[in-house]
């Protein structure tokens, strides 16, 4: 092994270890210490438990149903996204990226404004129906959680599948008409098999996020609805560190085997898409009456499903429903030092978030070079390895950091540096992969000429491929600060007061019934992330769709 | 033909740049936030926020103790509640932190992970206290009693009355179970929530020691009629925003804060449970524990004397709206409209702190079966 090699292997190491040691070891050590503990647990008794079978189906099937609905409800969203020319396309594509990075409470906020019991819905249907009693009810209970996991994955099935359908060749669908196929005819044979893998690719994404489910239900479901990581947040709470072990577990047996097939999925779906040199797109007046009506509707639902929530949380941000007026009280207590008051949390926000950024960039551009590694244990190690937080319960995730890192550290009392390595692993998957998607495009020539030409290896890498690879680092740093902001299980357990984000902060809020002060926090979540993504719809000129 | 093409700076010196601007943002937020030596308390995140001045509260019911002992005291409100306190003190087991710890109650003591991040300390000053209480919270004193209330149905009385509704004077679980007050019924996951545990207790202990029947039972008939919250603030928002649902399981003492920020009389009124001519009631009483191993344990056991004192005691009915555990305190006139412990019979002194902790887990896994 030459000097070279052993530098690389030690890039590719050092994220590796990083990960093994704030994600594998603490997993492992507590799930090892709750197996040992007493009363010992007997593995099969946890899983065969009534309770155990029951909250395993309702987690299947809500996620069976939740990304069933997303895909339909998403189908027709990629489909107009992809094919219709219309002003601000960059604007709406920047829009419809937030919701998936809106942190749950934030959206459980939004959702019972505007779904609940006297929300803007049931105000509606009780003006029509003459009534001053609630008559509808979509935010809690089922619906209510279908409704959120559909609002919140729908970006992933709508964005993955339309840069998919804007890869597809506009000569196959012209041959295809010249020769006769009918619309249905074309959709069967050349547009379903085009966009399959890039389907069922979002369908895994989006089944595995609601089977990890666990601030939406646990704030939306009522009596008793759980998911095996809200079970496992109960066992932890009364400290059945066996039971929590046990599910854990299962836990990882099921999120694995779907990280792997999304892996394989995926591997099959880059090699068919390369860049088309057009995309076929027609203008709005070119559309049938019929197809302008279907079209109308399907937008009316959306808007009421996707923007409602998140408008909703404006209009809570600055009206007080217990004396009915309108007050910027919550945009002030944002700027007021001390108990409660939020501008000790948007530092911290901003400033973890920053942080983890830098990190999650720092760690993820050496894990997509090991992707791009030949042969196949690497790419497969590596993409396990930076897929894992997905499959992990994050709630592990924090207890495990806090038993193992930061208690013999002596962090627990001051545990930011934790709270930056939390919040850098729950983002890093997204990171790891748009910087991945960068880096697939780069031609191999113009490194050749930069080193035939006598750049250094780190001239090379700072003056070529950084800055070709610069989008992808862009919009993997936008989603890594996206997700860190937004992230509240794992803060949550770690933090003490002076460490709270916006995210803690609204879930406390509306725990005291402060909804104006609740609303105005997750307003300025949600506008960072929104301007974030403005920004890089506005510079890359690839769709974020295609990294995830 | 001649391009000139750009200098390019060394990357080294980027690198290095860059470098040196994270380390001196990461030192200077390091030492900002750097710990300062104080005496700790962790607490949950609600506690004594609830009066009229929450941002100086610490200061006016602690100052006192800083003064004369020349320390700091750090109220440590985690973002949490009492469960959410135990399992980090069970994860800092090995280097805690804290000293003291205030708001672990009578049902939660009973889990021996609760016992075991404390150590017993029987203070001077538990004399100040009722013996009945002090044993009825922790007979070994891993903890003394803070504060306590009663955990019992509130119900409008706009909507609910004696007029209206005569049973509710004499409110039993079978007319609770009737489908007019069944549907109006507002509660918690017992699970998630210390007063939705509280009721489901007081439900088992009046099942199974006063009527002797299966306390599965009454959940049967009621499961698809009442409304089961994740906790107390979004049971509260259910049940304060519908116009159906006018009955909540609450503390005792909500028309007391009703009336006292109203400046009238409340609305709301206590329904305790009503047997052979006598009121029933769960009483929840939160305590205060010295921490296994803390760093500073003579200083915190006099934090916890200090406590038991008038000097924080007076604060606890209008801040915490709980009774103060010191039965010496004079209440504001608001607590008049409170249902008080003298009044009622408690339901805790039926049901063995042994049977609770030995069936505990059972009992909450067979609810979750009948509520699915």
């Amino acid at each position: 092994m030459d000097r070279r090699d052993v530098v690389r292997y030690a890039i590719v190491g050092i994220p590796f270890a990083i990960l093994i040691v704030f994600i594998v070891y603490p997993v492992i050590s507590v799930i090892i210490r709750g197996l040992l503990s007493q009363p010992s647990v007997n593995l099969l008794e946890v899983i065969n438990s009534p309770i155990t079978q029951r909250t395993l189906i309702f987690t299947i099937s809500q996620a069976s149903v939740s990304t069933f609905l997303t895909i339909i409800i998403g189908l027709p969203g990629a489909f107009l996204i992809a094919r219709i020319k219309f002003r601000g396309r960059w604007l709406v594509r920047a829009a419809i990226v937030v919701p998936f990075v809106l942190p749950p409470i934030a959206v459980v906020v939004g959702f019972i404004q505007m779904f609940g019991p006297y929300g803007f819905v049931d105000s509606i249907a009780m003006t029509i129906l003459g009534t001053n009693q609630s008559v509808l009810n979509f935010a809690y209970g089922i619906i209510g959680i279908l409704l959120a996991h559909v609002f919140y994955n729908i970006p992933l099935v709508i964005l993955m599948v339309s840069s998919s359908l804007e890869r597809l060749n506009p000569d196959l669908e012209d041959s295809a008409e010249s020769l006769g196929a009918s619309k249905i005819q074309k959709l069967r044979h050349i547009i379903f098999p085009h966009i399959r893998s890039s389907l069922f690719a979002s369908g895994i994404l989006v089944f595995l996020f609601c089977f990890m489910s666990f601030p939406i239900v646990l704030a939306l479901g009522e009596r008793g609805i759980m998911t095996v990581e809200v079970q496992i947040w109960n066992a932890f709470r009364n400290f059945d560190y066996g039971e929590a072990s046990a599910l854990v577990l299962l836990q990882i047996i099921i999120t694995m085997a779907l990280a792997i097939s999304y892996i394989y999925l995926n591997r099959g779906a880059t090699d068919s898409s390369g860049e088309t040199r057009s995309i076929r797109r027609i203008g709005l007046s070119d559309l049938e009456l019929k197809e302008k009506i279907l079209g109308s509707i399907y937008l009316i639902l959306i808007l009421i499903l996707i923007a409602g929530p998140i408008l909703a949380l404006g209009r809570a941000s600055i009206f007080d429903p217990t004396t009915g007026t309108y007050t910027l009280r919550g945009f002030e207590n944002l700027l007021e030092l001390g108990q409660g008051g939020g501008l000790i949390p948007l530092i911290n926000s901003l400033y973890y978030g920053g942080l983890a950024t830098i990190l999650a960039i720092v760690l993820g551009i050496p894990l997509a070079y090991a992707h791009q590694q030949r042969g196949k244990t690497m790419p497969t190690l590596s993409s396990i390895m930076t897929l894992l937080p997905l499959g992990i319960s994050s709630i592990t995730i924090a207890y495990g950091l806090m038993l193992m890192i930061a208690v013999p550290l002596g962090l627990s009392f001051n545990p930011w540096p934790i709270i930056i390595i939390a919040q850098t692993i729950i983002g890093l998957p997204f990171t790891v992969r748009s910087i991945e998607i960068s880096l697939q495009k780069i031609d191999q020539n113009i490194l050749d000429q930069a080193e035939s030409l006598g750049a250094s290896r780190l001239q090379k890498l700072f003056f070529v491929e950084l800055p070709l690879l610069a989008p992808g680092i862009l919009v993997g740093g936008v989603f890594a600060f996206a997700m860190a902001i937004g992230e509240m299980s794992a803060t949550l357990f770690i933090a003490l007061p002076q460490n709270i984000t916006l995210s803690v902060l609204i879930y406390q809020q509306l725990g005291v019934r402060k909804f104006v002060e609740a609303g105005a926090a997750a307003v300025i979540l949600v506008t960072l992330c929104f301007i974030a993504f403005l920004i890089i719809e506005r510079i890359s000129e690839d769709s974020t769709g295609g990294m995830l | 033909m001649s391009t000139s093409y750009p200098t390019r700076k060394n990357p080294k010196t980027i690198i290095l740049a860059i470098v040196v601007v994270a380390t001196i943002a990461v030192a200077s937020f390091a030492i900002l936030t750097w710990p300062r030596p104080s005496l700790k308390v962790y607490t949950y995140d609600s506690f004594m926020l609830w009066g009229d001045n929450p941002e100086t509260i610490d200061e006016t019911v602690f100052g006192q103790f800083e003064i004369e002992h020349g320390i700091d005291v750090e109220i440590i409100r985690l973002p949490t509640d009492a469960n959410g306190i135990v399992s980090r003190l069970v994860a800092e087991s090995e280097n805690p932190q804290a000293d003291v710890v205030i708001g672990i109650d009578n049902i939660l003591i009973l889990q021996e992970a609760a016992k075991s991040v404390l150590t017993p300390y029987s203070s001077p000053n538990v004399d100040l206290i009722d013996e009945e209480v002090v044993d009825a919270l922790d007979p070994d004193h891993y903890l003394i009693p803070f504060d306590l209330g009663l955990v019992s149905i509130i119900y409008e009385t706009n909507f609910i009355n004696s007029t209206s509704h005569p049973t509710i004077e004499n409110l039993t679980l079978s007319n609770l179970a009737t489908e007019e007050f069944a549907t109006s019924l507002v509660t918690e996951n017992p699970h998630q929530s210390s007063p939705g545990l509280a009721f489901l207790l007081s439900q088992i202990t009046i099942a199974e020691k006063i009527l002797e029947t299966d306390w599965t039972d009454w959940w049967d008939i009621v499961k698809d009629d009442i409304n089961v919250q994740a906790g107390w603030t979004e049971a509260w928002t259910i049940w304060h925003d519908s116009s159906e649902r006018n009955m909540l399981v609450s503390y005792g003492t909500d028309p007391a804060y009703s009336s006292y920020y109203s400046g009238e009389a409340p609305d709301i009124a206590v329904a305790p449970f009503h047997y052979n001519d006598n009121d029933y009631s769960w009483m929840q009483i939160e305590g205060i524990g010295l921490v296994k191993n803390g760093p500073n344990q003579a200083l915190a056991k006099q934090f916890i004397d200090y406590c038991l004192t008038a000097q924080v005691q007076q604060y606890i009915a209008l801040n915490q709206w709980m009774f103060p555990a010191n039965p010496n305190i004079e209440l504001d006139d608001a607590f008049q409209y409170a249902l008080h412990p003298e009044e009622v019979n408690l339901l805790n002194t039926l049901m063995p702190s042994s049977e609770i902790a030995a069936n505990l887990t059972q009992w909450l896994d067979d609810w979750d079966l009948i509520m699915a």
